[in-house]
């Protein structure tokens, strides 16, 4: 009986922390869509082409910190060429076109990375084991990955920066500014170009470690910028413009489609996974449009 | 012209083209004298929303575009500045309806608005502090989350807002709109005591005539692009034409202003 709970519990906690991997990827959209209020397609791209990169910089024999450093300098070259040569253009169009534009990016983004890089999957090494932490095994009788308590430990670093940036310093207040109305924050003076910065770069920087997460379990590979777009159930779950969105609504694709797996995938052959959380999703869609944590629509009557 | 010229602003025979094809401004001169407010009015659509953009330059985001004529703010011929810019320059626009980030609470809001300063902490407490002297109501309010303010309250937030920036030079764009008589006369008071404490000289969009010229020194009515009218305050409240057709005292029978114009030019001849 107790075996039973047991395993019940290491399947849920396999579940999180897988899930704070998802909600690291979300992460990077949630910031675009609060700036410009358009899903970024590009975002499962920039992850590849950030993790690819940082590869790239250490088979040129740069140490790790070098690479990890110009990897999110180079990130933050693609936010001020994003900004430049794709936004500019497009500003006060609509955001369908904007939305466009990202899937072009998107293109563009795996072209220039496979072309640069070539296409064969890499390994990369964190140093960390994607093994069952031992004293945890011991002492709990639970298997917990070292990689997956890593990515939920750098998950939870990322989320509490990135929040108090926007609660409490004065380009985070600018931001939420133009989140709410382009228009009236560009009428006081806040100069929208460099928010936009802001936010590609900071996108950018948190793809480039979503991406080295993701890299170290299933290898830097094409298949990244698939694995990506689990966050928009993630997202719908959790709310497009919330920060602890993502992070919940990660942690509940997460533990979701593990729980499912595990327990109904069998009376569906297996493979519940892969559609589970889109199903979910659909449900928040029917009766929660607005997610977990999405800011909620105000209308005055 | 230097900065020490008695026009804050001189616009002269702007033509406002928007999509490259509609015609929203045509040959539109105006002036605001340096400390004054200055009013102008006209009906929906009259274009006194395009006028107040195109000096402000938030009409490249809407696809317009001065195409003749010339807009001098403070001896600066204003032309390919960002909103940004000009609002360095010490002029702001408070855009119609209010606009106010929904989701920041009141203070966030008017904080906003000193974006563009470099201010310490100490600074902007006392520039807040100020600004809620004028607006009382706000300060009760601060920590209330702006998109859940009565409709004044989003107005003055947004005065407060644009305030913040510290202008010399301030476009309202209808602050009446939508708001209780009441609320209105709170809201016109506050602007005059920014006008006559702060200095700070104010081009003002309105459809609510009789408040707007009780309010300002002079006045332009714009109908369907051109400026038909302008005289001081006093003179256009004492107008026939103005009474018979913005303010509704009507003398006689019905007439619509084009028809009013005709008939001055009949008896003119």
């Amino acid at each position: 009986m107790t075996d039973s709970i047991l395993f019940f519990f290491e399947v849920l906690v396999g579940g999180l922390l897988s899930g704070t991997m998802y909600s690291l990827v979300a992460l990077g959209f949630v910031l675009i869509y609060k700036a410009s209020s358009t899903f970024n397609f590009a975002q499962g791209a920039m992850v590849f082409f950030a993790v690819l990169s940082f590869c790239g910089f250490m088979e040129y024999g740069m140490p790790f910190g070098v690479a990890f450093f110009a990897v999110v300098l180079l990130m933050i070259l693609v936010g001020l060429l994003t900004e430049r040569l794709v936004l500019r253009p497009l500003m006060n169009q609509s955001e369908d076109t904007v939305l466009m534009a990202t899937i072009g990016l998107g293109f563009v983004l795996e072209g220039l990375a496979q072309a640069k890089w070539g296409v064969e999957v890499r390994k990369l090494s964190l140093g960390i084991g994607d093994f069952p932490i031992p004293w945890i095994a011991d002492n709990l009788k639970l298997f917990i990955s070292a990689l997956d308590l890593t990515a939920g430990l750098v998950a939870f670093v990322m989320i509490l920066l990135l929040t108090l940036l926007f609660k409490y310093t004065k380009i985070g207040l600018g931001l939420r500014a133009v989140a709410d109305d382009p228009g009236a924050a560009s009428s006081i003076g806040i100069p929208l170009k460099h928010i936009m910065l802001l936010v590609w770069s900071a996108a950018g920087v948190v793809a480039l470690v979503a991406g080295m997460m993701w890299g170290a379990r299933a290898g830097v590979q094409f298949a990244l910028i698939e694995l990506a777009l689990k966050a928009l159930p993630v997202l719908i779950i959790g709310g497009f413009s919330s920060i602890p969105g993502a992070i919940v609504g990660g942690l509940l694709v997460g533990a979701v489609e593990k729980v499912l797996e595990v327990y109904i995938g069998p009376y569906f052959k297996g493979g519940i996974e892969a559609w589970a959380p889109y199903m979910l999703s659909i449900l928040f869609l029917l009766y929660r449009p607005e997610g977990l944590f999405g800011e909620k629509i105000i209308r005055r009557v | 012209m230097g900065k020490d010229s008695t026009n804050i602003l001189e616009v002269k025979n702007i033509e406002v083209v928007y999509d490259n094809v509609i015609l929203a401004l045509h040959n539109v001169s105006l002036t605001v004298p340096r400390g004054k407010i200055v009013a102008l009015l006209g009906a929906n659509g009259a274009g006194k929303s395009t006028t107040l953009k195109s000096i402000s330059t938030m009409l490249a985001s809407e696809r317009g575009k001065v195409t003749k004529g010339s807009i001098d703010y403070e001896g600066n011929a204003v032309k390919d500045q960002t909103p940004s810019e000009m609002v360095k320059l010490g002029m702001v626009q408070v855009l119609e309806g209010r606009r106010c980030f929904g989701h920041l609470t009141v203070e966030e809001n008017i904080i906003a608005g000193a974006y563009s300063r470099k201010l310490s902490r100490g600074d902007l407490n006392q520039e807040l502090e100020k600004i809620y002297s004028y607006f009382k109501r706000l300060k009760e309010r601060r920590k209330s989350q702006a998109g859940y303010t009565s409709g004044g309250e989003q107005q003055m937030v947004a005065v407060a807002r644009a305030m913040m920036t510290k202008p010399k030079m301030l476009l309202l764009d209808e602050p009446s709109m939508g708001l209780a008589p009441q609320l209105v006369a709170e809201i016109f008071n506050i602007v005059k005591m920014l006008n006559e404490k702060e200095g700070v000289s104010i081009l003002l969009a309105e459809q609510n005539t009789n408040i707007a010229l009780k309010n300002s020194d002079y006045g332009y009515i714009l109908e369907t692009g051109k400026i038909m009218l302008e005289g001081s305050a006093k003179n256009l409240l004492g107008n026939d034409k103005v009474k018979e057709l913005y303010l509704g005292i009507s003398k006689g029978k019905r007439l619509n202003f084009r028809d009013a114009i005709k008939d001055n030019e009949n008896k003119n001849k």
